[in-house]
Protein backbone atom coordinates (compact mmCIF):
# COMPACT_ATOMS: atom_id res chain seq x y z
CA UNK A 1 0.00 0.00 0.00
CA UNK A 2 1.15 3.45 -0.80
CA UNK A 3 2.24 5.47 2.36
CA UNK A 4 -0.13 8.53 1.87
CA UNK A 5 -2.92 6.27 1.81
CA UNK A 6 -1.50 5.44 5.56
CA UNK A 7 -1.40 8.27 6.19
CA UNK A 8 -3.49 9.27 9.06
CA UNK A 9 -5.60 12.64 9.35
CA UNK A 10 -5.64 14.78 12.18
CA UNK A 11 -8.15 17.51 12.35
CA UNK A 12 -6.30 20.40 14.26
CA UNK A 13 -9.07 23.20 15.74
CA UNK A 14 -6.73 26.00 17.56
CA UNK A 15 -7.07 29.89 17.36
CA UNK A 16 -3.87 30.74 18.28
CA UNK A 17 -1.60 30.46 14.97
CA UNK A 18 1.80 29.99 16.11
CA UNK A 19 0.12 26.90 18.44
CA UNK A 20 -1.50 25.69 15.11
CA UNK A 21 2.07 26.09 13.37
CA UNK A 22 3.94 24.10 15.79
CA UNK A 23 1.57 21.28 15.93
CA UNK A 24 0.92 21.11 11.98
CA UNK A 25 5.21 20.98 12.29
CA UNK A 26 5.32 18.41 15.17
CA UNK A 27 2.57 16.35 13.71
CA UNK A 28 3.61 16.07 10.63
CA UNK A 29 7.06 15.07 11.48
CA UNK A 30 5.16 12.21 13.06
CA UNK A 31 3.80 11.51 9.55
CA UNK A 32 0.39 12.51 10.08
CA UNK A 33 -1.33 14.85 7.79
CA UNK A 34 -2.44 17.26 9.59
CA UNK A 35 -5.89 19.79 8.63
CA UNK A 36 -6.17 23.32 10.16
CA UNK A 37 -8.60 24.82 11.67
CA UNK A 38 -8.81 28.25 13.24
CA UNK A 39 -12.37 27.80 15.20
CA UNK A 40 -15.07 25.52 15.81
CA UNK A 41 -17.17 26.85 12.79
CA UNK A 42 -14.58 26.28 10.45
CA UNK A 43 -13.84 22.35 12.21
CA UNK A 44 -17.16 21.98 11.20
CA UNK A 45 -17.05 22.97 7.68
CA UNK A 46 -13.68 21.13 7.32
CA UNK A 47 -15.06 18.13 8.58
CA UNK A 48 -17.80 17.59 5.77
CA UNK A 49 -15.17 18.18 3.50
CA UNK A 50 -13.38 15.13 4.35
CA UNK A 51 -13.36 12.77 7.75
CA UNK A 52 -10.20 13.50 9.60
CA UNK A 53 -9.28 10.06 11.47
CA UNK A 54 -8.88 11.76 14.53
CA UNK A 55 -9.81 15.79 16.05
CA UNK A 56 -7.48 17.90 18.49
CA UNK A 57 -9.71 20.53 20.22
CA UNK A 58 -9.58 23.85 21.50
CA UNK A 59 -11.48 24.91 24.28
CA UNK A 60 -11.43 28.59 24.37
CA UNK A 61 -11.69 30.28 20.83
CA UNK A 62 -13.72 32.65 19.02
CA UNK A 63 -16.50 32.16 16.75
CA UNK A 64 -17.71 28.68 18.45
CA UNK A 65 -15.33 27.35 21.60
CA UNK A 66 -14.44 23.87 21.66
CA UNK A 67 -17.44 22.98 24.12
CA UNK A 68 -20.27 23.93 21.62
CA UNK A 69 -18.01 22.00 18.74
CA UNK A 70 -17.78 19.34 20.84
CA UNK A 71 -21.15 18.64 21.57
CA UNK A 72 -22.08 19.36 17.46
CA UNK A 73 -19.06 17.09 15.97
CA UNK A 74 -20.84 14.37 18.56
CA UNK A 75 -23.90 14.42 17.10
CA UNK A 76 -23.04 14.46 13.81
CA UNK A 77 -19.59 11.43 13.88
CA UNK A 78 -20.03 9.79 16.28
CA UNK A 79 -16.67 7.81 16.25
CA UNK A 80 -13.59 9.59 15.22
CA UNK A 81 -12.06 9.92 18.49
CA UNK A 82 -11.49 13.76 19.83
CA UNK A 83 -8.86 14.90 22.00
CA UNK A 84 -9.58 18.02 24.42
CA UNK A 85 -6.31 20.41 24.39
CA UNK A 86 -6.75 23.42 26.59
CA UNK A 87 -4.64 25.11 29.06
CA UNK A 88 -7.45 25.00 31.76
CA UNK A 89 -8.25 21.95 33.67
CA UNK A 90 -11.43 23.18 35.36
CA UNK A 91 -13.12 22.43 31.88
CA UNK A 92 -13.13 18.43 33.21
CA UNK A 93 -16.28 19.94 35.39
CA UNK A 94 -18.45 20.33 32.21
CA UNK A 95 -20.54 17.39 31.47
CA UNK A 96 -19.86 18.15 27.64
CA UNK A 97 -16.20 17.69 28.09
CA UNK A 98 -16.57 13.92 28.76
CA UNK A 99 -17.54 13.27 25.22
CA UNK A 100 -14.37 13.58 24.51
CA UNK A 101 -11.98 10.87 24.68
CA UNK A 102 -8.94 12.47 26.47
CA UNK A 103 -8.41 15.66 27.97
CA UNK A 104 -4.65 16.95 27.62
CA UNK A 105 -4.02 20.08 29.18
CA UNK A 106 -1.59 22.56 26.62
CA UNK A 107 2.04 22.17 27.04
CA UNK A 108 4.85 23.19 24.88
CA UNK A 109 6.04 19.68 25.26
CA UNK A 110 3.89 18.00 22.96
CA UNK A 111 4.78 14.01 24.29
CA UNK A 112 1.91 13.70 26.06
CA UNK A 113 -0.81 14.54 23.71
CA UNK A 114 1.22 12.70 20.57
CA UNK A 115 0.44 9.68 23.13
CA UNK A 116 -2.39 10.23 23.20
CA UNK A 117 -2.95 10.36 19.56
CA UNK A 118 -1.02 7.15 18.92
CA UNK A 119 -2.84 5.38 21.42
CA UNK A 120 -6.53 6.54 20.18
CA UNK A 121 -5.81 5.64 16.50
CA UNK A 122 -4.21 2.30 17.72
CA UNK A 123 -7.37 1.83 19.83
CA UNK A 124 -9.71 2.33 16.14
CA UNK A 125 -7.75 -0.21 14.38
CA UNK B 1 -31.71 15.14 51.47
CA UNK B 2 -30.13 14.66 48.30
CA UNK B 3 -30.62 17.34 45.21
CA UNK B 4 -33.26 15.92 43.01
CA UNK B 5 -34.12 17.49 39.40
CA UNK B 6 -37.39 16.04 37.54
CA UNK B 7 -36.92 15.49 33.48
CA UNK B 8 -40.49 15.21 32.01
CA UNK B 9 -40.77 13.53 28.93
CA UNK B 10 -43.33 15.14 27.53
CA UNK B 11 -42.83 14.68 23.70
CA UNK B 12 -44.75 11.81 22.70
CA UNK B 13 -47.14 11.75 19.80
CA UNK B 14 -49.71 9.66 21.08
CA UNK B 15 -50.50 8.16 17.37
CA UNK B 16 -52.82 5.78 18.95
CA UNK B 17 -54.89 8.18 20.47
CA UNK B 18 -55.63 10.02 17.34
CA UNK B 19 -58.00 12.21 16.75
CA UNK B 20 -57.71 13.63 20.96
CA UNK B 21 -54.12 14.15 19.63
CA UNK B 22 -54.04 16.08 15.97
CA UNK B 23 -53.51 19.07 17.76
CA UNK B 24 -52.28 17.95 20.91
CA UNK B 25 -48.80 16.57 22.48
CA UNK B 26 -50.14 13.21 24.35
CA UNK B 27 -49.61 14.84 27.71
CA UNK B 28 -52.02 17.31 26.80
CA UNK B 29 -54.64 15.43 25.88
CA UNK B 30 -57.76 16.62 28.87
CA UNK B 31 -58.73 13.49 31.40
CA UNK B 32 -61.03 13.36 33.85
CA UNK B 33 -62.82 16.49 32.69
CA UNK B 34 -60.61 19.03 34.29
CA UNK B 35 -56.92 17.75 34.20
CA UNK B 36 -54.60 17.09 31.70
CA UNK B 37 -52.35 13.82 31.05
CA UNK B 38 -49.70 15.70 32.51
CA UNK B 39 -50.70 16.93 35.58
CA UNK B 40 -50.69 13.66 36.83
CA UNK B 41 -46.93 13.23 37.12
CA UNK B 42 -46.31 16.96 38.02
CA UNK B 43 -48.58 16.99 41.12
CA UNK B 44 -46.85 13.71 42.00
CA UNK B 45 -43.56 15.48 41.91
CA UNK B 46 -45.12 18.67 43.81
CA UNK B 47 -46.41 16.33 46.51
CA UNK B 48 -42.94 14.20 46.53
CA UNK B 49 -41.27 17.61 47.17
CA UNK B 50 -39.66 17.30 44.43
CA UNK B 51 -39.73 21.69 42.84
CA UNK B 52 -37.26 21.55 40.38
CA UNK B 53 -38.88 20.25 37.32
CA UNK B 54 -38.12 20.16 33.38
CA UNK B 55 -40.70 19.37 30.71
CA UNK B 56 -39.36 18.17 27.88
CA UNK B 57 -41.71 18.63 24.80
CA UNK B 58 -41.27 18.22 21.36
CA UNK B 59 -44.27 17.91 18.30
CA UNK B 60 -47.29 19.74 18.43
CA UNK B 61 -46.48 21.49 21.72
CA UNK B 62 -48.38 24.85 22.11
CA UNK B 63 -51.61 23.32 23.50
CA UNK B 64 -49.12 21.67 26.51
CA UNK B 65 -46.59 24.93 26.40
CA UNK B 66 -49.83 27.18 27.38
CA UNK B 67 -51.36 24.80 29.90
CA UNK B 68 -48.16 24.56 32.20
CA UNK B 69 -47.38 28.39 31.97
CA UNK B 70 -50.95 29.35 32.74
CA UNK B 71 -51.17 26.49 35.47
CA UNK B 72 -47.80 25.28 36.25
CA UNK B 73 -46.22 29.01 37.47
CA UNK B 74 -47.12 28.38 41.22
CA UNK B 75 -43.93 27.85 42.55
CA UNK B 76 -40.95 29.73 44.21
CA UNK B 77 -38.10 31.43 41.41
CA UNK B 78 -36.34 32.46 44.53
CA UNK B 79 -36.41 29.65 46.36
CA UNK B 80 -34.81 28.10 43.57
CA UNK B 81 -38.28 25.90 42.49
CA UNK B 82 -39.77 25.64 38.71
CA UNK B 83 -41.33 23.97 36.30
CA UNK B 84 -39.56 24.50 33.48
CA UNK B 85 -40.46 24.35 29.51
CA UNK B 86 -37.57 23.24 27.03
CA UNK B 87 -38.51 22.77 23.64
CA UNK B 88 -36.75 20.38 21.12
CA UNK B 89 -33.34 22.96 20.24
CA UNK B 90 -31.16 21.22 18.22
CA UNK B 91 -28.58 22.17 20.24
CA UNK B 92 -26.12 19.22 19.65
CA UNK B 93 -27.95 17.62 16.71
CA UNK B 94 -29.72 19.03 13.60
CA UNK B 95 -32.10 16.71 13.85
CA UNK B 96 -35.43 16.17 16.93
CA UNK B 97 -35.07 13.67 18.99
CA UNK B 98 -34.21 10.23 18.47
CA UNK B 99 -35.19 8.46 21.58
CA UNK B 100 -35.61 8.93 25.18
CA UNK B 101 -32.00 8.46 26.23
CA UNK B 102 -31.55 11.30 23.53
CA UNK B 103 -33.91 13.51 24.71
CA UNK B 104 -31.97 13.70 27.81
CA UNK B 105 -28.56 13.68 25.85
CA UNK B 106 -29.61 16.77 23.61
CA UNK B 107 -30.11 18.61 27.30
CA UNK B 108 -26.79 17.88 28.46
CA UNK B 109 -25.91 21.42 29.38
CA UNK B 110 -29.38 22.02 31.51
CA UNK B 111 -28.24 18.84 33.43
CA UNK B 112 -24.71 20.88 33.49
CA UNK B 113 -25.99 24.41 34.71
CA UNK B 114 -28.35 22.73 37.38
CA UNK B 115 -25.90 20.13 38.80
CA UNK B 116 -27.94 18.10 40.56
CA UNK B 117 -27.21 14.82 42.70
CA UNK B 118 -30.21 12.63 41.02
CA UNK B 119 -31.87 13.04 38.13
CA UNK B 120 -35.58 11.45 37.93
CA UNK B 121 -36.48 11.04 34.69
CA UNK B 122 -40.69 10.99 34.00
CA UNK B 123 -42.85 10.01 31.04
CA UNK B 124 -45.61 12.57 30.88
CA UNK B 125 -47.86 10.36 29.78
CA UNK B 126 -49.17 8.19 31.96
CA UNK B 127 -51.66 8.12 34.53
CA UNK B 128 -50.84 7.48 38.60
CA UNK B 129 -49.80 8.50 42.11
CA UNK B 130 -46.58 8.07 43.35
CA UNK B 131 -44.70 9.12 46.13
CA UNK B 132 -41.17 9.33 44.08
CA UNK B 133 -39.42 9.95 47.47
CA UNK B 134 -40.16 6.26 48.51
CA UNK B 135 -38.22 5.43 45.38
CA UNK B 136 -35.65 7.72 45.99
CA UNK B 137 -35.18 6.71 49.71
CA UNK B 138 -34.55 3.39 47.99
CA UNK B 139 -32.53 3.90 45.75
CA UNK B 140 -29.49 5.59 47.85
CA UNK B 141 -30.57 2.51 50.61
CA UNK B 142 -29.19 -0.24 47.80
CA UNK B 143 -26.36 2.70 46.59
CA UNK B 144 -27.87 2.48 43.21
CA UNK B 145 -26.69 4.14 40.10
CA UNK B 146 -29.97 3.43 38.30
CA UNK B 147 -33.50 2.65 39.59
CA UNK B 148 -36.08 1.54 37.41
CA UNK B 149 -39.79 1.68 38.86
CA UNK B 150 -41.50 -1.57 38.20
CA UNK B 151 -45.14 -3.12 38.36
CA UNK B 152 -46.45 -6.10 37.87
CA UNK B 153 -48.56 -6.78 34.53
CA UNK B 154 -50.06 -10.01 32.59
CA UNK B 155 -47.70 -12.11 31.07
CA UNK B 156 -49.75 -11.34 27.87
CA UNK B 157 -49.13 -8.08 27.82
CA UNK B 158 -45.12 -8.22 27.76
CA UNK B 159 -45.18 -6.62 23.97
CA UNK B 160 -45.83 -3.59 25.38
CA UNK B 161 -43.49 -3.35 27.91
CA UNK B 162 -39.85 -3.09 29.10
CA UNK B 163 -39.54 -6.62 31.58
CA UNK B 164 -37.40 -7.29 34.03
CA UNK B 165 -35.55 -10.07 35.89
CA UNK B 166 -33.78 -9.33 39.40
CA UNK B 167 -32.74 -11.39 41.95
CA UNK B 168 -33.87 -11.25 45.76
CA UNK B 169 -32.19 -8.25 46.40
CA UNK B 170 -34.23 -6.53 43.79
CA UNK B 171 -31.20 -5.90 42.02
CA UNK B 172 -32.32 -6.50 37.74
CA UNK B 173 -30.21 -8.91 36.33
CA UNK B 174 -31.81 -8.74 33.00
CA UNK B 175 -33.97 -6.57 30.92
CA UNK B 176 -35.85 -7.46 27.78
CA UNK B 177 -37.69 -5.11 26.03
CA UNK B 178 -41.16 -5.93 24.24
CA UNK B 179 -40.39 -9.37 24.47
CA UNK B 180 -42.73 -12.10 22.97
CA UNK B 181 -41.73 -14.58 25.22
CA UNK B 182 -40.62 -12.37 28.41
CA UNK B 183 -38.99 -13.74 31.63
CA UNK B 184 -41.68 -14.26 34.02
CA UNK B 185 -42.20 -13.35 37.84
CA UNK B 186 -40.56 -16.31 40.05
CA UNK B 187 -43.35 -18.06 41.67
CA UNK B 188 -45.78 -16.30 39.68
CA UNK B 189 -45.51 -17.39 36.08
CA UNK B 190 -48.70 -15.36 34.66
CA UNK B 191 -46.56 -12.38 35.78
CA UNK B 192 -43.85 -10.22 34.72
CA UNK B 193 -42.45 -7.34 36.37
CA UNK B 194 -42.98 -4.25 33.67
CA UNK B 195 -40.66 -0.98 33.71
CA UNK B 196 -42.67 2.07 33.98
CA UNK B 197 -40.77 4.22 32.17
CA UNK B 198 -39.44 6.01 35.87
CA UNK B 199 -35.81 6.31 36.13
CA UNK B 200 -33.72 7.31 39.27
CA UNK B 201 -29.87 8.00 38.11
CA UNK B 202 -27.21 9.23 39.86
CA UNK B 203 -25.80 12.32 37.64
CA UNK B 204 -23.01 11.05 36.70
CA UNK B 205 -23.42 7.73 35.99
CA UNK B 206 -26.29 9.27 33.83
CA UNK B 207 -24.25 11.64 32.09
CA UNK B 208 -21.23 9.27 31.54
CA UNK B 209 -24.07 6.56 29.84
CA UNK B 210 -25.97 9.07 27.92
CA UNK B 211 -22.39 9.94 26.45
CA UNK B 212 -21.55 6.46 25.42
CA UNK B 213 -24.28 5.59 24.06
CA UNK B 214 -24.32 9.03 21.90
CA UNK B 215 -21.12 7.93 20.28
CA UNK B 216 -22.24 4.63 19.45
CA UNK B 217 -24.82 2.81 16.51
CA UNK B 218 -27.95 2.68 19.21
CA UNK B 219 -31.81 3.57 19.24
CA UNK B 220 -30.69 5.78 21.83
CA UNK B 221 -33.96 5.36 23.96
CA UNK B 222 -33.33 4.26 27.87
CA UNK B 223 -35.05 0.74 27.65
CA UNK B 224 -33.83 -0.71 24.65
CA UNK B 225 -30.02 0.50 25.04
CA UNK B 226 -29.11 2.19 27.91
CA UNK B 227 -30.51 -0.24 30.95
CA UNK B 228 -29.74 -3.38 28.86
CA UNK B 229 -25.98 -1.59 28.67
CA UNK B 230 -26.07 -0.56 32.40
CA UNK B 231 -26.92 -3.75 34.20
CA UNK B 232 -23.63 -5.59 32.96
CA UNK B 233 -21.22 -2.90 34.56
CA UNK B 234 -23.88 -1.00 36.76
CA UNK B 235 -25.77 -1.16 40.15
CA UNK B 236 -28.93 -1.31 38.56
CA UNK B 237 -32.00 -1.94 41.25
CA UNK B 238 -35.65 -2.44 40.07
CA UNK B 239 -37.99 -0.67 43.33
CA UNK B 240 -41.52 -1.92 43.40
CA UNK B 241 -44.71 0.23 42.44
CA UNK B 242 -46.82 -0.90 45.45
CA UNK B 243 -44.23 0.88 47.74
CA UNK B 244 -44.84 3.80 46.79
CA UNK B 245 -48.29 3.96 45.03
CA UNK B 246 -49.92 6.57 46.57
CA UNK B 247 -53.06 5.16 46.09
CA UNK B 248 -52.64 1.50 46.95
CA UNK B 249 -54.68 0.17 44.49
CA UNK B 250 -51.92 -0.58 41.93
CA UNK B 251 -53.10 2.19 39.85
CA UNK B 252 -51.15 3.19 36.55
CA UNK B 253 -52.50 3.74 33.51
CA UNK B 254 -50.56 4.13 29.78
CA UNK B 255 -54.63 5.31 28.36
CA UNK B 256 -52.48 4.44 24.76
CA UNK B 257 -55.14 4.18 22.85
CA UNK B 258 -58.52 5.91 22.56
CA UNK B 259 -60.20 2.49 23.97
CA UNK B 260 -58.00 2.48 26.71
CA UNK B 261 -58.69 6.09 27.61
CA UNK B 262 -62.38 5.73 27.11
CA UNK B 263 -62.48 2.55 29.67
CA UNK B 264 -60.02 4.63 32.31
CA UNK B 265 -62.44 7.93 32.03
CA UNK B 266 -65.07 5.89 32.69
CA UNK B 267 -63.88 4.19 35.90
CA UNK B 268 -64.22 8.08 37.66
CA UNK B 269 -67.73 7.66 37.15
CA UNK B 270 -68.16 4.82 39.71
CA UNK B 271 -69.11 4.74 42.76
CA UNK B 272 -65.49 3.92 44.16
CA UNK B 273 -63.12 4.74 41.31
CA UNK B 274 -59.54 3.15 41.42
CA UNK B 275 -58.87 6.46 40.90
CA UNK B 276 -59.08 8.46 43.79
CA UNK B 277 -59.13 12.04 42.77
CA UNK B 278 -60.30 13.07 45.95
CA UNK B 279 -57.03 12.62 48.61
CA UNK B 280 -56.58 15.62 50.33
CA UNK B 281 -53.03 14.81 50.92
CA UNK B 282 -52.55 14.03 47.22
CA UNK B 283 -53.87 16.84 45.56
CA UNK B 284 -54.10 16.42 41.49
CA UNK B 285 -53.77 20.13 40.46
CA UNK B 286 -54.54 21.38 37.22
CA UNK B 287 -55.06 24.76 35.77
CA UNK B 288 -59.07 25.90 35.20
CA UNK B 289 -60.67 29.64 34.60
CA UNK B 290 -62.87 30.54 37.43
CA UNK B 291 -66.11 29.62 35.51
CA UNK B 292 -69.33 29.73 37.91
CA UNK B 293 -70.12 26.53 39.07
CA UNK B 294 -72.20 23.55 37.55
CA UNK B 295 -75.82 24.13 36.89
CA UNK B 296 -78.93 21.64 36.55
CA UNK B 297 -82.60 23.82 35.45
CA UNK B 298 -86.05 23.06 34.58
CA UNK B 299 -88.29 20.26 35.94
CA UNK B 300 -91.42 19.93 33.74
CA UNK B 301 -93.00 17.29 32.40
CA UNK B 302 -90.70 15.58 30.03
CA UNK B 303 -88.35 18.14 30.49
CA UNK B 304 -85.85 18.00 33.33
CA UNK B 305 -82.32 18.82 33.38
CA UNK B 306 -80.44 15.72 34.69
CA UNK B 307 -77.06 14.46 35.49
CA UNK B 308 -76.87 10.93 37.42
CA UNK B 309 -73.77 8.91 37.79
CA UNK B 310 -71.67 11.66 36.17
CA UNK B 311 -68.80 14.30 36.54
CA UNK B 312 -69.73 18.03 35.85
CA UNK B 313 -66.90 20.74 35.71
CA UNK B 314 -67.35 24.47 36.33
CA UNK B 315 -69.53 26.34 33.86
CA UNK B 316 -71.42 23.16 33.00
CA UNK B 317 -75.68 23.73 32.19
CA UNK B 318 -77.93 21.06 32.20
CA UNK B 319 -80.57 22.72 30.58
CA UNK B 320 -83.73 20.25 30.21
CA UNK B 321 -81.90 17.70 29.11
CA UNK B 322 -80.48 14.58 30.38
CA UNK B 323 -76.79 13.12 31.33
CA UNK B 324 -76.18 9.49 32.74
CA UNK B 325 -72.82 8.40 33.33
CA UNK B 326 -70.74 10.53 31.57
CA UNK B 327 -68.02 13.18 32.28
CA UNK B 328 -68.25 16.84 31.36
CA UNK B 329 -65.55 19.20 30.80
CA UNK B 330 -66.17 23.12 31.56
CA UNK B 331 -68.51 25.20 29.68
CA UNK B 332 -70.29 22.54 28.21
CA UNK B 333 -74.35 23.27 27.76
CA UNK B 334 -76.86 20.32 27.26
CA UNK B 335 -80.17 21.46 25.78
CA UNK B 336 -83.56 20.48 26.30
CA UNK B 337 -84.48 16.78 25.46
CA UNK B 338 -81.24 16.09 24.77
CA UNK B 339 -79.63 12.52 26.10
CA UNK B 340 -76.04 12.10 27.13
CA UNK B 341 -74.73 8.53 27.99
CA UNK B 342 -71.74 6.93 28.60
CA UNK B 343 -69.21 9.96 26.97
CA UNK B 344 -66.82 12.19 27.48
CA UNK B 345 -67.80 15.94 26.23
CA UNK B 346 -64.57 17.99 26.29
CA UNK B 347 -64.70 22.15 27.22
CA UNK B 348 -67.01 24.04 25.45
CA UNK B 349 -69.50 21.32 23.99
CA UNK B 350 -72.69 22.48 23.11
CA UNK B 351 -75.49 19.72 22.53
CA UNK B 352 -78.81 20.66 20.88
CA UNK B 353 -82.00 20.02 21.88
CA UNK B 354 -83.36 16.76 20.96
CA UNK B 355 -80.10 15.08 19.98
CA UNK B 356 -78.76 11.95 21.09
CA UNK B 357 -74.90 11.08 22.31
CA UNK B 358 -73.94 7.61 23.32
CA UNK B 359 -70.65 6.33 24.03
CA UNK B 360 -68.83 8.75 22.26
CA UNK B 361 -65.44 11.32 23.09
CA UNK B 362 -66.78 14.80 21.61
CA UNK B 363 -63.58 17.36 21.65
CA UNK B 364 -63.44 20.75 22.36
CA UNK B 365 -65.84 23.50 21.27
CA UNK B 366 -67.89 21.23 18.72
CA UNK B 367 -71.99 21.21 18.70
CA UNK B 368 -73.75 19.06 18.02
CA UNK B 369 -77.00 20.13 16.19
CA UNK B 370 -80.38 20.00 17.52
CA UNK B 371 -81.63 16.15 17.14
CA UNK B 372 -78.32 14.81 15.59
CA UNK B 373 -77.58 11.07 16.77
CA UNK B 374 -74.01 10.07 17.53
CA UNK B 375 -73.71 6.56 18.81
CA UNK B 376 -76.67 5.16 17.59
CA UNK B 377 -75.55 4.34 14.13
CA UNK B 378 -72.24 3.32 14.05
CA UNK B 379 -72.02 2.79 10.07
CA UNK B 380 -72.90 5.87 9.24
CA UNK B 381 -70.80 7.95 12.20
CA UNK B 382 -67.70 5.94 10.93
CA UNK B 383 -68.23 8.06 7.84
CA UNK B 384 -67.57 11.24 9.71
CA UNK B 385 -65.66 10.64 12.68
CA UNK B 386 -63.23 7.74 14.29
CA UNK B 387 -64.70 4.80 15.45
CA UNK B 388 -62.81 2.55 17.61
CA UNK B 389 -62.99 -1.52 17.68
CA UNK B 390 -65.06 -1.48 20.39
CA UNK B 391 -67.81 1.59 19.46
CA UNK B 392 -66.24 4.52 21.09
CA UNK B 393 -67.29 7.19 18.32
CA UNK B 394 -64.78 10.54 18.61
CA UNK B 395 -65.67 13.76 17.14
CA UNK B 396 -62.72 15.71 15.94
CA UNK B 397 -62.43 19.48 18.04
CA UNK B 398 -63.88 22.40 16.32
CA UNK B 399 -65.63 19.72 13.59
CA UNK B 400 -68.23 21.62 11.54
CA UNK B 401 -71.53 19.92 12.02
Amino acid sequence: MNDNKCMKKILVVEDEEGLRLLYKEELEAEGYEVIPARNGKEAIQKLEEGKPDLIILDIVMPVMDGMETLGRIVGKERKIPIILNTSYPGYRQDFMSWAADAYVTKSVDLGDLKKKIRELLNKGK
Amino acid sequence: MKKALAMVLAGGRGERLYPLTRDRAKPAVPFGAIYRIIDFTLSNCLNSDIRRIYVLTQYKSISLHRHIQLGWTILSAPLGEFVGLIPAQQRIDEHWYQGTADAIFQNIYTLQHEKPDLVLILSGDHIYKMDYRKMIAFHLEKRADLTVAAIRMNRGLSREFGVMEINEGWRIIGFQEKPEEPKTIPGDPEGILASMGIYIFNTEVLVRRLIEDARSDSNHDFGRNIIPAMIEKDQVFAFDFSQGDQGGRGYWRDVGTIDAYFEASMDLVSVTPHLNLYDPHWPILTYQLPYPPAKTVLEEEGRVGTALNSILSNGCIISGGSVKRSILSPRVMVHSYAEVEDSILLEGVDVGRHAKVRRAIIDKEVQVPQGMEIGYHLDEDAKRFTVTGSGIVVVPKWIKL
